[in-house]
């Protein structure tokens, strides 16, 4: 499908007689490429192990550089002693990172770092570096932090305000309310488990450095590196051609890059510094916990009236953990007041639609206990309660639609009566997100043999940015996709930002329409006068640049190009108002079954529906929103990040103890993507991951007739709720 | 330094072996009981990769994965979890799948291993790997090569995998951005169009 030949249809007129500042760019009217299913055009060189990814690049001399972390979660640095470590073989480079004095605020705080030969060595040697710490009182758990009697561990406050909300009159709404739900509801740390581990590998010349890393921000690395190193950011060339997943935790070099930079400095040599899976899990980012005390109140006739809540999480050492609370339904009367809790562990970064997930669980797992106090159907509740539909509000019309195509009136009451150890039940959620789009600027060269090059300093994380580059710029010159060569993931490109907030396609597909229609426009004035035409008369469509209604006047794309001349045409342009949008709304459906005797948990059936603006290629969109969904699976019954309760470090940095789902674990997923081409273009990257632990854990609620109030719902939960219900009750 | 690997595999576990050749002092030494000790340092390591033959000098802790991707620049096969737990590092060696990041290179000497860096012919795909294409199984593509070898390995070996039997049989694989469900349908597309022996 890479292949196809644009049809004989809807392909661009040129629209030059308007002065360019008063242009307005649009998508297509009938596009020939745009929302089709396209493959992925670097497909072949993932498949093959062709493509170099960071960890893959070979050097020239290259060494390989080993970081030494702190296996305690709160220290002094007394002293690090790196002779030993200097004189072990093979070894060309060694530096503290930290100072004597400095402190380390959890494990993995990197402290001192080594470059050797071979990998093998450099272990060895990092082994060698003697460090000396003072051990100091730490905060393990948000419980510890919390607590009256806890050590003051970090300046400005273990627990500090955050987030503060007040609408209405909780008074008011209460004294509405015919019942209260008063409940706690959490969520859990998490950590990105990137399959490529973050890293890069550094070589310089001279003052000039050369980073390939593993990164979504290819420009922004090379910003942070000329900031870190204090050297001009002309002198830093980065270059990301593929990257091996990042989840919102890949946004610049970071302390390993900075450290591997200084090592190559020293080494004289190219150093490649990948981190390893334990550090991977300690030092790269992880989805902050939540937790809410919530007491909220209806009316008989289920009319949401008031939301009373106490909230708080952690994001580690030194983060914030905010988010959004309540999620998306209308509760006229709310307060709520939020804390971070600072504790000695990893720092979070943003992951996959930061904050959404948790605050979205909080909400719907009330939300289901609210609709049986009233007696009515979950979907019913929701849909009585939610905010006017717009364009980014399109819930009522998604639960509607997924009740159908799900099967919803199969759904039985809380509680799965039918006999036997397998209980099985249904389970609904919603959710929002932003996505919008800005700041990218694109390059188009047009050569006289009919060669096209698009360049743009974006990069594809594995979302398929690459091949919608393409796209747009062969839906826009009429031609295949392989009559274009998109040029991305190198930090000498024209500007592009960071691939986080799904915000990547919405910035990156208007760059390149703008640029290309500018590109067109230039090339439509070479051809016009050949064809005896004027420009605004001219379309480029099915290989070839035409007269508007009369395919037979006009030239074929490569003849047209040779009209071009020694100059290629070559037009920078940027991201414009108007081809793209903000806001999305998605409905998820579960069906999942609970073994009451074993407490486990297996999801069964996931129906997902999503917009997100315009779909650019169906294929990689759809995957998107499949990618998302067994993400969240993960989050509702796998992945846990555990801290020893004594020594606050993690007791499952790896991936047979830190779990994630399995081939055999993944239910069949329905996705339904909405395309709203009017909206512009939008993104899916992060709203189909929020859902879908929400929408599990009420069908484990709908099965079982227990609520489990926190994540992940892991087998001994799962039996522990079991035995509180019937010893008095979860509800 | 030479030594048969006949002679130093003869009566050594895998657990045996790690543990006698990072003893120290211990290079080219007899031990008392047990099979000859090499290494601390680099010893020669012959493999039959993709059908050629490959002369390295490594210590005999590198792994099969390490040796191939660090010395030999064959990087299709990706390094994940180096544990064994994710199977990135899948190779097919005399047949069966091993996790390259738990197999010592030394250990599988005179064997024929396959990696992803081998399975397409020129600018012609494998069909597994022509599938995975097809259907978009891949998105960052870092869990794709272990994937595709497990397919490839699984089809020789069941070329009429049952539903079961293909989800069991990638089961030893992990990916992160979500594709499992592309791959089964991958697995089944190759399937269908039949894969020939290896």
């Amino acid at each position: 499908m890479a292949d196809q030949q644009p049809g004989g249809r809807g392909g661009q007129s040129g629209a030059a007689a308007q002065p360019a500042s008063t242009r307005k760019y649009t998508w297509p009217e009938k596009p020939v490429l745009l929302g089709t299913a396209v493959k992925r055009l670097d497909g072949p060189d993932k498949v093959t192990g062709r493509a170099r990814y960071s960890y893959d690049i070979s050097r020239p001399g290259m060494t390989y550089g080993k970081i030494v972390r702190s296996p305690y979660p709160h220290a002094r640095v007394v002293s690090v002693d790196l002779s030993a470590a200097e004189k072990a073989p093979g070894v060309k480079a060694a530096l503290a990172w930290k100072d004597p004095g400095a402190q380390v605020m959890y494990q993995g705080d990197p402290v001192a770092a080594v470059a050797a030969d071979t990998e093998e060595r450099a272990n060895d040697a990092a082994r060698l570096i003697r460090v000396q710490y003072e051990q100091l009182p730490h905060l393990n758990s948000v419980e510890r932090a919390m607590a009256a009697d806890a050590p003051a561990v970090f300046p400005g406050g273990n627990v500090r305000d955050g987030a503060k909300d007040e609408t209405g009159s909780l008074e008011e709404g209460f004294a509405k309310a015919a019942h209260v739900v008063e409940a706690t509801y959490s969520t859990h740390v998490i950590t990105h488990v990137c399959l490529e581990t973050h890293g890069c590998v550094c070589e310089w010349d001279g003052d000039k450095l050369t980073a390939w890393i593993s990164t979504q921000a290819v420009i922004q690395s090379a910003q942070q590196f000329a900031q870190g190193l204090k050297i001009p950011q002309s002198n830093v060339h980065c270059i990301t051609q593929y990257m091996g997943g990042g989840f919102g935790s890949k946004f610049g070099p970071d302390a390993q890059g900075l450290i591997c930079a200084k090592l190559a400095q020293q080494a004289k040599a190219p150093v490649k510094l990948m981190l390893d899976r334990k550090e991977e899990h300690l030092d790269t980012g992880n989805r902050p916990s939540a937790t809410a005390h919530i007491r909220a109140g209806v009316t008989a006739d289920g009319t949401l009236t008031a939301f009373d809540a106490q909230s708080w999480g952690t994001g580690g050492a030194g983060q914030p953990s905010g988010f959004p609370l309540p999620y998306i339904y209308n509760f006229p009367n709310r307060k709520r007041t939020h804390k971070d809790v600072y504790i000695n562990a990893g720092p979070q970064r943003a992951m996959r639609a930061p904050g959404h997930p948790q605050g979205c669980f909080l909400t719907e797992i009330l939300m289901d206990e609210l609709a049986d106090r009233v007696k009515m159907d979950p979907v019913e509740f929701r849909v009585k309660n939610l905010p006017p539909r717009a364009p980014n509000a399109m819930w009522a019309d998604y639960f509607a639609m997924g009740a159908k195509r799900f099967g919803w009136d199969k759904r039985h009451p809380t509680g799965d009566q039918t006999p036997g150890p397998i209980q099985t039940g249904m389970g609904v959620s919603a959710h929002r997100w932003g996505g919008a789009g800005g700041g990218s600027q694109a390059r188009v060269d047009i050569m006289s043999d009919g060669s096209v090059v698009v360049k743009c300093g974006t990069q594809d994380i594995g979302t398929g940015t690459r091949t919608i580059v393409a796209m747009v710029a062969a839906e826009t010159f009429g031609l295949p996709v392989s009559g274009v060569k998109p040029e991305i993931g190198d930090s000498t490109l024209p500007f592009s930002g960071g691939s986080g907030g799904s915000t990547t396609a919405a910035s990156v597909t208007p760059a390149i329409r703008v640029t290309s229609l500018k590109a067109l426009d230039e090339l439509f004035a070479k051809v016009a006068p050949t064809l005896g035409a004027s420009v605004e008369d001219l379309v480029a469509e099915g290989g070839r640049i035409h007269v508007k209604g009369n395919s037979s006047k006009g030239l074929a794309w490569k003849d047209a190009c040779k009209l071009i001349g020694t100059e290629p045409i070559s037009v920078n342009a940027k991201w414009e108002q108007g081809l793209s949008g903000s806001g999305t709304s998605g409905v998820q459906f579960a069906e999942a079954t609970v073994d009451v005797e074993t407490g486990i948990v297996k999801v069964t059936r996931i129906l997902a529906i999503q917009d997100c603006g315009m779909v650019v290629d169906k294929l990689t969109a759809e995957h998107q929103a499949l990618g998302g969904v067994i993400a969240a699976v993960n989050f509702a019954l796998f992945e846990d990040r555990l801290l020893d309760r004594v020594t606050g470090q993690m007791v499952n940095p790896n991936m047979e103890w830190y779990l994630l789902a399995g081939m055999s674990d993944v239910p069949k997923i329905d996705i339904v993507l909405n395309n709203m081409p009017e909206r512009g273009v939008i993104g899916i990257g992060e709203p189909p991951t929020v859902s879908t632990a929400s929408a599990i854990a009420n069908a484990v609620r709908n099965a079982t007739g227990v609520t489990i109030r926190g994540l992940p719902l892991h087998p001994h939960k799962i039996l522990a709720a079991i035995e509180q219900e019937k010893a008095g009750g979860t509800n | 330094m030479t030594v048969s690997r006949r002679e130093f595999l003869k009566g050594a576990g895998v657990t045996g072996l790690a543990s006698a050749v990072t003893a120290a002092g211990a290079a080219e030494t007899e031990a008392q009981t047990g099979p000859r000790v090499v290494g601390p340092g680099d010893v020669p390591v012959a493999l039959m990769v993709n059908g050629k033959r490959l002369e390295l000098r490594i210590e005999p802790r590198v792994t099969l994965l390490d040796a191939l991707r660090n010395r030999a620049d064959l990087t299709g096969n990706k390094r994940v979890c180096d544990r064994g737990a994710c199977g990135a590092c899948t190779m097919i060696v005399d047949g069966r799948t091993v996790y390259s990041c738990s197999t010592l290179a030394i250990e599988v000497q005179g064997k024929q291993i396959r990696t992803v860096d081998g399975l397409s012919t020129g600018a012609a795909l494998h069909p597994v790997q022509q599938a995975f294409c097809d259907v978009d199984a891949l998105m960052c593509g870092f869990c794709t090569p272990g994937f595709v070898v497990a397919t490839v390995a699984l089809l020789e070996k069941h070329p009429n995998a049952t539903p079961a039997q293909m989800r069991k049989g990638l089961d030893g694989n992990i990916c992160r951005c979500g594709t499992f469900v592309r791959i089964l349908e991958a697995a089944n597309t190759a399937k269908a169009k039949g894969v020939a022996r290896g």
